[in-house]
């Protein structure tokens, strides 16, 4: 069942257009986010869900209600802001007890809610402190009691580990992936973090410039995404993309860029010769014997493998990974080859769509499942 | 080190140049009158007396005067920092054309001097008919006090970030919830420090007050004082040193228990302003 939908949403502000023709269907009970760059429009959408932005065209609906005209209090969802928006005056306990004193919990049942989420966050030693002598990981906590103490249909969450240390942001996406299951309400986490996105979501809401990209899961905007922007935007390193054109030859597709040559069968029925552009994640690039020649220009050891950018021509800089115990020297000369079943090809531009044939189509090899 | 007593020798001259006036008001005040002009001038009184005090509590009008500056800088405060609050509220959180106009045109009164705005104000005053009351200064001090009011309140409410209503409002308080149980307990050192400007501008304001009220029933202290101790003849001085010890009582109060607020107002007020 829907329980979140967004049907041709826009939101403009004076001439600028913040979101642009918005269509998302969130299924009830579950996590999405809305990932992309900074300035792509994910808060202002989470603020249009919310009631804090109202939409200058289309229609949310929160279960089989439109919400456009409803204020943010009367849509029964609870949001967790970036700054955490605790308020300073309040202590901890009253921070938390706040959203159902507003909906008039009698104050007994009240106490004891609080003092069930403050147990379930481990910020019971703290409900008499006040935000400001909190650390922020703690602050954080108080910032999620607050959301989870009502037990809303639709937890809204803007960036919320964004002010956090890396460790304790690793910590805390696990704590909110349990939390999910836990619960089972539906989720929508806005993060420009891929890792988050990636490791938490159902499906990733891909966005940029005000506009929907993608809304897959993150199996499927890794390994096919929708346009050269998704797949430039995921995965670390990012994905190799080269300029250069395709023609048609003998049954098949040739990709050329000056060095490179990639025969494919794989292209869909639109796909038309002419300029276009190959992306290959690192993964996609096997070191050794092969057509490309290069030479190795940096190398990133990460510790469990090592990274290594190499130059091909003039100015094209592709970036494979290889074992961790290979050794590279920069300016040492290397053959490369590239993958052409991994390979993704794009019309021109830089939302050019991907031209692909989908994996799971006939005459593929992963067909059968 | 010399140069840190020659800079606390300059610091204290300069504050014992601006106390000694204050000193020398308190001084006079509790000497008889034949000490008073007795060359040369003693430093502390010989003989202490209060009788100043009890003549102008007891013989003269001060207390009514003291009455009616109370009431004046009491209702003038709450109508100014109401206003002001309301205001800054809409200057900062909502957007609509000529905002930032509005505020800049509101700091346009201050380019006249008020000798100018005095008459227009007078007449129509009188036109509404509250000339001589306490209502016709609560207006005319508001109109000078509201602009600053409305500056100050404002970059103490731009301080206020925007998630903390928007948090409140998705908790469930409504607008006015939202301003009530957030937005006004952080304003509150802007309120405070507004507050006390206000109260301070009305209890010694003295043009207005001179040219708008001429019955001893709406007379503030300021005039109040000048009127009753001040003749083309003769100036009680003792009395009126006595009177503006009195005066200045309810400011030396006020500042004594908000002095931590001021401070700390008038530091944010001013670094985001
Ligand atoms: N209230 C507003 N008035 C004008 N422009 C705004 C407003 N809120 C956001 N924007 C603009 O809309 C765009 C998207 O903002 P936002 O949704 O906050 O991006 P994100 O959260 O993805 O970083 C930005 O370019 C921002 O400047
Ligand atoms: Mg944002």
């Amino acid at each position: 069942m829907a329980d979140v939908v967004f049907s041709s949403v826009q939101k403009q502000f004076g001439s600028f257009m913040a979101v642009d023709n918005l269509n998302l269907d969130i299924q009830q009970g579950e996590f999405i986010s809305l990932l992309g760059p900074s300035g792509c429009g994910k808060t202002t959408t989470l603020r249009m869900l919310a009631g804090l932005e109202f939409p200058t065209g289309g229609e949310i609906k929160i279960g089989d209600r439109v919400v456009n005209d409803v204020p943010p209090g009367e849509r029964d969802i609870a949001m967790v802001f970036q700054s955490y928006a605790l308020y300073p005056h309040m202590s901890v306990g009253q921070n938390i007890s706040y959203p159902l004193k507003k909906r008039r919990v009698p104050k007994a049942e009240r106490a004891a809610m609080m003092a069930k989420t403050a147990e379930m966050l481990q910020l019971t030693p703290l409900l008499d402190r006040k935000p400001k002598e909190l650390s922020g990981g703690q602050q954080q906590r108080v910032a999620l009691g607050r959301a989870l103490v009502r037990d809303p249909k639709v937890f809204l969450l803007d960036e919320p580990l964004s002010n956090l240390d890396a460790k304790l942001r690793g910590h805390m996406r696990t704590e909110l992936i349990e939390l999910h299951q836990r619960l089972g309400r539906t989720m929508v986490y806005v993060t420009h973090d891929q890792l988050e996105a990636m490791t938490m979501s159902d499906r990733i809401a891909v966005m940029e410039g005000g506009k929907l990209q993608q809304f897959a899961p993150p199996k499927d905007v890794y390994r096919e995404p929708a346009n050269r922007f998704v797949a430039s935007f995921i995965g670390t390193p990012g994905m190799n993309i080269v300029d250069g054109a395709l023609r048609h030859e003998g049954g098949r597709w040739i990709f050329e860029a000056p060095g490179i040559s990639v025969g494919t069968q794989n292209l869909g029925p639109e796909t038309r010769p002419g300029n276009a552009a190959m992306g290959i994640r690192p993964e996609g690039l096997s070191f050794g014997e092969g057509p490309i020649e290069g030479i190795v220009q940096l190398v990133e050891q990460t510790g469990h493998e090592n990274i290594v950018v190499v130059l091909v021509g003039t100015d094209m800089r592709l970036t494979g990974r290889t074992a961790a115990d290979r050794v590279w020297r920069a300016g040492e000369s290397v053959q490369l080859s590239i993958d052409s079943n991994q390979a993704h090809f794009f019309e021109d531009g830089p939302n050019g769509i991907r031209l692909n044939r989908p994996l799971s189509s006939p005459g593929n090899q992963e067909a059968a499942q | 080190m010399l140069r840190k007593i020659a800079f606390n020798l300059f610091a204290w001259s300069i504050v014992l140049a601006v106390a000694f006036p204050l000193f020398w008001m308190l001084v006079t005040s509790v000497k008889p009158q034949f000490e008073l002009f007795r060359r040369p001038p003693t430093m502390l009184p010989e003989t202490f007396t209060l009788e100043h005090y009890w003549g102008l509590l007891t013989e003269t009008k001060f207390l009514s005067y003291f009455w009616n500056s109370i009431i004046l800088s009491t209702t003038t405060t709450v109508v100014v920092v109401a206003i002001a609050t309301i205001g800054s509220y809409s200057l900062v959180r909502f957007r609509y054309r000529g905002r930032e106009t509005l505020a800049f045109l509101v700091l346009f009164t201050y380019l006249l001097p008020s000798v100018v705005l005095i008459l227009p104000l007078y007449l129509m005053l009188v036109n509404l008919g509250l000339s001589n009351t306490i209502t016709s200064l609560v207006i005319a001090y508001t109109t000078f006090a509201l602009p600053y009011a409305l500056w100050l309140l404002r970059s103490f409410m731009a301080g206020i970030p925007e998630d903390l209503e928007s948090a409140a409002l998705v908790d469930g308080a409504s607008r006015l919830g939202a301003f009530w149980d957030v937005i006004l307990p952080q304003l509150l050192p802007g309120i405070i420090s507004t507050a006390l400007f206000t109260f301070i501008l009305s209890w010694n304001e003295y043009l207005y007050a001179l040219v708008l009220v001429n019955s001893d029933e709406a007379r503030p202290l300021t005039t109040g004082v000048m009127n009753m101790l001040i003749s083309s003849f003769n100036i009680e001085w003792s009395l009126l040193m006595a009177a503006s010890v009195m005066m200045s009582v309810p400011l030396i109060i006020a500042f004594a228990f908000l002095q931590s607020y001021l401070t700390r107002g008038f530091g944010a007020g001013g670094v985001k302003g």
